[in-house]
């Protein structure tokens, strides 16, 4: 393995680790470990530890993992660095659909499954209006993402207005704005098989995303199918952002900005860069998660928000500093 | 070996070129000229297998290109084009290495030592072994057209296609990388050049392949080519010839301006 991917792996246990510590109450690292090795005990903090916050580190790495390899993907199979996951209009149609769900009284329970399957169909309606012959247009996928997207947030903003007298607002904000409060083990098993696909589908893409480097030309020279690649990230990046957006709704920056780390950390070979992505995405996430349970307790921080606010900054830095991007 | 029988490459329900025969040999260096969108990039396209044929076959070694799959395909040939797309700050190496694609399957993903050494050998064909580390954002022109030509031999293919490798560049460099084309013919590779120097093509080419009226209208040799007056009807514009001291032919378009 890769020694930085090995380092990178360590940050993430670390990071997931010191994430169990933290929330409304604080848990000493001896007690977490004790109550790691003995799940069985019924004391309070073996039920924090395994009920509570080891779910909760567990859905923040998966979501952080998997949002930053989908955004890896796109960036690589784009050759556009400014692109996200949520490009495919994954986020936009979910969040839509479940504002929609919400206002229309469909239980809570079923809303992640509703999510999911309109952020799947969405990003079916992009890739068929990118579609150029059998391959993909990079620009047509931009152009409908973004349009689409932006038809969905409209949707959503009309929602939320008649939302706002029936007091379904702060429930459709709450997925606007990215959290994993209330969210478990069921939950979590519920979208490992649709992430471990995607997660499989972009390992399958890793070598074809290298040559893609060089122009979609010549990597059909170098005998890539260039058209199956793109589908089959495509049909990976749509997997995971859709099932991160189930997991946790809508939460930005990571799929932006882990790529540029990543590949400032190991370089642009697909082969390091995605494995670097996931533990860098997953690190951050539940780093971030740590700090939305614990700085205003016993309230949480929508995700989203502090990635912004961390984010911005962020970004703005790696872009017009960074002299490795393109 | 190229074998073209019969060959028909369209553009949409336009025929572009119509019943190409062309047989090039092992070893050989075949310049194709013609004018600007005649059909020389899409015909280079179609023996890479990158343009399906609308009727005719393209055989490379004996085998059809369309029964071939991608892998296959770019075992046996490399299509060099000069267009620098690029993602990332890559080194000359990565992007060399990306040559060795054809060689892995997408599980199989640990570079081995044929590749490394498939690779160095590449860049010291082209020169540029020096370059290896250097980013590729940092090269000259005839840097960068060295570093593509050498991830077309980092594929190892008996046939090496290339899209006029010596655009844009000034005339030193475009002697050093046709003085390297001329090279590798002999260890046998075949080579086929889209250049628009007829007297470059004169120079350096076994022999010529003239496109024009949308067929091929010669596969000769330099000197028969250049004599002929088939050049004035490739590019309807009027040629002056010259002889030189040792019987080769340089030829100019005639200046219409002077008297």
């Amino acid at each position: 393995m890769n020694a930085k991917v090995a380092g990178l792996s360590v940050v993430a246990v670390v990071a997931a680790a010191a994430s169990l510590l933290v929330g409304g109450t604080w848990l000493a690292p001896h007690t977490v470990f004790g109550a790691l090795l003995h799940p069985r005990l019924s004391n309070d903090v073996t039920t924090i530890v395994w009920r509570l916050r080891l779910p909760r580190v567990c859905i923040a790495a998966v979501v952080g993992g998997v949002l930053a390899v989908a955004g890896a993907l796109l960036q690589g199979m784009l050759r556009n660095p400014l692109v996200d996951p949520y490009l495919t209009g994954v986020s936009a149609g979910a969040a839509a659909a479940i504002a929609i769900a919400i206002v229309i009284g469909v239980a809570a329970p079923a809303l992640p499954a509703i999510g999911f399957v309109a952020g799947l169909a969405t990003a079916l309606l992009v890739a068929a209006l990118a579609r150029r012959g059998t391959s993909i247009d990079a620009n047509r996928l931009i152009l409908a993402g973004v349009s689409l997207s932006a038809l969905f947030s409209a949707v959503i903003v009309l929602v939320l207005v008649r939302a706002q007298s029936s007091g379904y607002a702060s429930a459709i904000v709450a997925w606007l704005a990215g959290s994993m409060a209330g969210r478990g083990w069921h939950d979590l098993a519920l979208a490992l098989p649709y992430i471990v696909l995607g997660l499989v589908l972009a390992a399958i893409c890793a070598a074809p995303l290298d040559a893609l480097r060089v122009g979609d030309m010549r990597a059909r020279t170098v005998g890539v199918d260039v058209d199956r690649a793109q589908w089959t990230i495509l049909a990976a990046s749509a997997l995971l952002a859709a099932a991160s957006v189930t997991l946790a709704g809508v939460v930005g920056f990571i799929g932006l900005i882990v790529p540029h780390i990543g590949r400032r950390a190991v370089g642009s070979d697909a082969r390091a860069l995605l494995p670097a992505c996931f533990l860098i995405g997953a690190a951050i996430c539940t780093l971030a998660d740590a700090v939305c349970r614990s700085i205003v307790a016993p309230a949480e921080l929508p995700i989203g928000v502090l990635l912004a606010f961390v984010g911005v900054p962020a970004f703005l830095y790696l872009y017009l500093h960074d002299e490795r991007m393109t | 070996m190229i074998e073209l029988s019969a060959l028909t490459l369209q553009i949409g329900a336009r025929d572009l070129l119509r019943d190409v025969d062309a047989r090039i040999a092992p070893g050989e260096l075949v310049a194709l000229l013609g004018p600007n969108g005649v059909g020389k990039t899409t015909l280079m396209r179609a023996v890479a297998g990158l343009h399906r044929a609308a009727r005719g076959c393209i055989r490379l070694d004996g085998s059809d290109v369309a029964t071939l799959t991608a892998r296959e395909r770019a075992r046996r040939v490399a299509f060099v084009t000069s267009d620098d797309v690029l993602f990332d700050a890559l080194r000359v190496r990565d992007v060399v290495t990306i040559g060795r694609y054809p060689y892995h399957s997408w599980w199989n993903w640990r570079a081995s030592d044929a590749d490394a050494e498939a690779v160095d050998r590449a860049l010291a064909d082209v020169d540029a072994t020096s370059l290896a580390e250097r980013r590729f954002a940092t090269l000259s022109s005839g840097e960068r057209q060295r570093a593509w030509i050498a991830l077309g031999l980092a594929q190892c293919t008996p046939i090496l296609l290339l899209d006029e490798p010596t655009s844009h560049l000034d005339v030193r460099i475009a002697h050093e990388i046709l003085s390297l084309l001329r090279r590798l013919t002999r260890d046998g590779k075949t080579i086929v050049c889209v250049l628009h120097d007829l007297n470059d093509a004169a120079a350096y080419a076994d022999r010529i392949a003239l496109l024009g009226e949308g067929r091929l209208l010669a596969l000769d040799a330099p000197d028969r080519v250049l004599a002929s007056d088939l050049l004035e009807r490739a590019y309807g514009l009027g040629m002056e010839r010259v002889r030189l001291g040792d019987g080769r032919i340089r030829v100019f378009p005639r200046d219409r301006a002077r008297p």
